[in-house]
């Protein structure tokens, strides 16, 4: 066993164990060992991430097992979200009224799930093999269904009962994908399904084309992409805000990292440019159902879920262009929209916290009472919305150039178009929620916000130093093994 | 497997969307899970078959289970009326199926009736949970898609994959179970199972 794929093991194992633990633990320990565990279960994973970033020119492709740069980056990510989601979730049970489950098991049931969520969420952007990383997608529906929906509340219920339903329709479709790729490898069955065996796929490429595209479908309804987006902003909105935060910044784009898996194992089978086209689609169509949304005034999680649609579509235009620029682009834009993201969310605890009815609608002022509060949700959406400094403006341009070394001048006009729409959109609501009219005078400190003042200065940091890496990132070693996928 | 033996789960799978009480549905697609249990231990070549097939029989016995406690404990006053007439479900069910056979080229599966009776399962089990306002009537159209799924990886030419076979079935138990909490929450807080009741969350 490498000391790649001993460590890959002990990053997926860590959270698994923690979650043992924290189901297995007297009552008093529970939230002691939740919060300590966070610390070396995120570690292992950043420890990952160097490693394969460090080196991304020598790649483990295993049967089971793969260690590349795109796990790497993802891994980076999960490992970053998951620790940061578990620290900030005691402020959340605090406030808990009510949940799915009675009093007693609240807070050990809430963080065995999160943990066992973590590590199925880290193993599979390291699954070297369709069906583990399929099945591995489906065990994540299992686990943060029950997340979204934790605090029983009707709405919550709703979103939890169409997140499960739909995803797991999606992901039959995926299946029905899977078979009929399975069947054309040679060697045939479902144990042939690693991702360079894919690559000689021999039953021709009408058949090779209708299971992309059913892979592809089944997928998207799990990353959220439209048209098959229908349960998202509802399962982001709903979800208590360390969920959210993980299944926006770590989830979508681990499913959206097997998308693009397939879409290079398959792209000899298929043609590149056909491989590349549906993820250009799904691309352009997400932006251009989320930006319309980004427009109006909506309650501050369900805007970040629309704006989690935005991203994912751009980061679908991004893998779909497939240079050299945009796929630098996609490593910028995945970091990026995690950081910014995830802090949208944790500061929504506060926010509620501060103003109740911030579930249902609009806030507006924010700034203007709780400063501290303003200033995380303010860099949260100007980093989301492209604002310069911001490393998604630096990602989107990059995108949006790899369009056009790509050969695709009308999709790339049209994705600035959209880009640009809703960057207007996002900016209106940047400023309405930090320097708009208050409604509420309360300047008491909202509970839970020294915790996201001090996230915030840390995703200041992580994103001015994303925004630089984003300038010499392009033509590097690390964007050139993003581009040859796993050998 | 026979033409006849594959066409027989396509009547179960059909009866599932036009049958109007939980427990016929619950009995129909066990008994399908377990027909293509046996036909997996009688097809099996290698003990990896054989687990496979033991795997996909304890899969459906659980499911029933399962689902037989969560009509038991969750009696609706009435039945919860679906939003479109049985015939007309049937006949949405078989013109999509129709069109997925018609759509979709030779997928390499070991007959051609095979590969259009999982077209058919996966097109029937959308329609049951598109179709149906019941909440278990969707997570049964689920199971439905998941059969058909079945059916085709045994109808793989080649070695199959004991690990994947086991581990659909255990994430299909998974996610079933899960929809049972969520089932049995939404019958406490809106005293019904009635998806319909599911539709606050709009913009």
């Amino acid at each position: 066993m490498t000391s790649r794929e001993t460590l890959a093991l002990a990053a997926v194992a860590a959270p698994a164990l923690v979650a043992a633990l924290v189901a297995l633990a007297p009552r008093r320990l529970v939230a002691g060992v939740a919060l300590a565990g966070a610390v070396p279960a995120g570690g292992l994973a950043l420890a990952l991430a160097g490693i394969a970033l460090g080196r991304p020119g020598s790649p483990l492709a295993g049967d089971w097992v793969a260690v590349d740069a795109a796990a790497g980056l993802l891994a980076g990510v999960i490992g970053l979200v998951g620790a940061a989601s578990v620290l900030v979730s005691p402020v959340y049970l605090a406030g808990m009224r009510a949940s799915l489950v009675s009093v007693p098991r609240r807070e050990r049931t809430y963080y065995a799930v999160l943990y066992a969520f973590w590590a199925i969420l880290l193993a599979v952007p390291l699954a070297g093999n369709l069906g583990a990383a399929w099945l591995l997608v489906e065990a994540t529906t299992a686990a943060s269904a029950l997340l979204v929906g934790f605090s029983g509340k009707r709405r919550a219920l709703e979103a939890g009962w169409k997140y499960l339903i739909l995803t797991s329709l999606g992901l039959g479709v995926a299946l029905l994908g899977i078979v009929l790729l399975a069947a054309g490898v040679p060697g045939g069955g479902l144990g042939a399904l690693s991702w360079h065996a894919l690559g000689t796929y021999a039953s021709g490429s009408e058949a090779a084309l209708v299971a992309y595209l059913l892979l592809l479908a089944g997928l998207a309804a799990k990353i959220g992409l439209a048209p098959v987006h229908n349960w998202l902003p509802d399962a982001h909105s709903e979800a208590p805000p360390p969920v959210s935060a993980l299944l926006s910044a770590a989830l979508l784009p681990a499913v959206l990292v097997v998308a693009w898996r397939s879409q290079q194992a398959l792209a000899p089978a298929i043609g590149d440019q056909t491989a590349q086209t549906v993820l250009v689609a799904f691309g352009l169509a997400s932006l251009a159902v989320s930006v319309p949304f980004l427009w109006r005034p909506l309650a501050w999680k369900r805007l970040l879920a629309y704006s989690s649609l935005e991203h994912m579509g751009v980061i679908a235009l991004g893998i779909g262009f497939g240079t050299e620029l945009a796929l630098a682009g996609v490593a910028i834009h995945v970091a990026a929209h995690a950081i910014a993201k995830a802090l949208g969310f944790y500061a929504s605890t506060p926010l509620l916290g501060h103003e109740p009815r911030a579930a249902r609608r609009a806030v507006a002022g924010i700034g203007r009472t709780q400063p501290a509060l303003g200033a995380a949700m303010g860099i949260s959406i100007g980093a989301l919305a492209g604002l310069p400094p911001s490393p998604i403006f630096v990602s989107e341009v990059l995108i949006v150039a790899g369009g056009f070394q790509a050969g695709r001048p009308w999709a790339a006009a049209a994705a600035t178009v959209l880009l640009a729409l809703g960057f207007l959109g996002l900016a209106h609501a940047l400023l309405e929620t930090t320097a708009g009219k208050a409604r509420r005078r309360d300047t008491a400190e909202a509970p839970g916000l020294r915790g996201v003042v001090a996230l915030t200065a840390v995703s200041v940091v992580l994103l001015l130093a994303l925004a630089g890496a984003g300038l010499w990132l392009p033509q590097t070693e690390l964007v050139e093994a993003l581009l040859r996928g796993i050998p | 497997m026979s033409g006849t033996f594959v066409w027989a789960l396509v009547g179960l799978g059909l009866s599932v969307v036009v049958v109007r009480r939980r427990t016929v549905a619950v009995g129909l697609v066990t008994l399908q899970a377990l027909l293509l249990a046996g036909a997996a231990l009688v097809a099996a070549a290698s003990g990896g078959d054989v687990v496979a097939g033991v795997a996909l029989g304890i899969r459906g016995f659980a499911l029933a289970a399962l689902f037989l406690v969560l009509v038991a404990r969750t009696r609706e006053p009435r039945p919860v009326q679906a939003g479109i007439a049985p015939l007309a479900r049937a006949g949405i069910a078989v013109a999509l199926a129709l069109a997925l056979v018609w759509l979709v080229p030779a997928i390499g599966l070991e007959s051609r009736a095979a590969e259009r009776s999982v077209l058919a399962l996966v097109a029937f089990g959308a329609v049951t949970a598109a179709t149906r306002r019941a909440t278990l009537f969707q997570v049964i159209g689920i199971v439905l898609v998941e059969n058909g799924l079945a059916l085709a990886a045994l109808e793989l030419p080649g070695a199959s994959s004991v690990a994947i076979e086991i581990g659909v079935a255990l994430d299909l138990v998974l996610v079933a179970a899960v929809a049972a909490v969520f089932h049995e929450r939404i019958f406490a807080e809106f005293g019904t199972g009635d998806s319909t009741a599911l539709r606050t969350l709009r913009d």
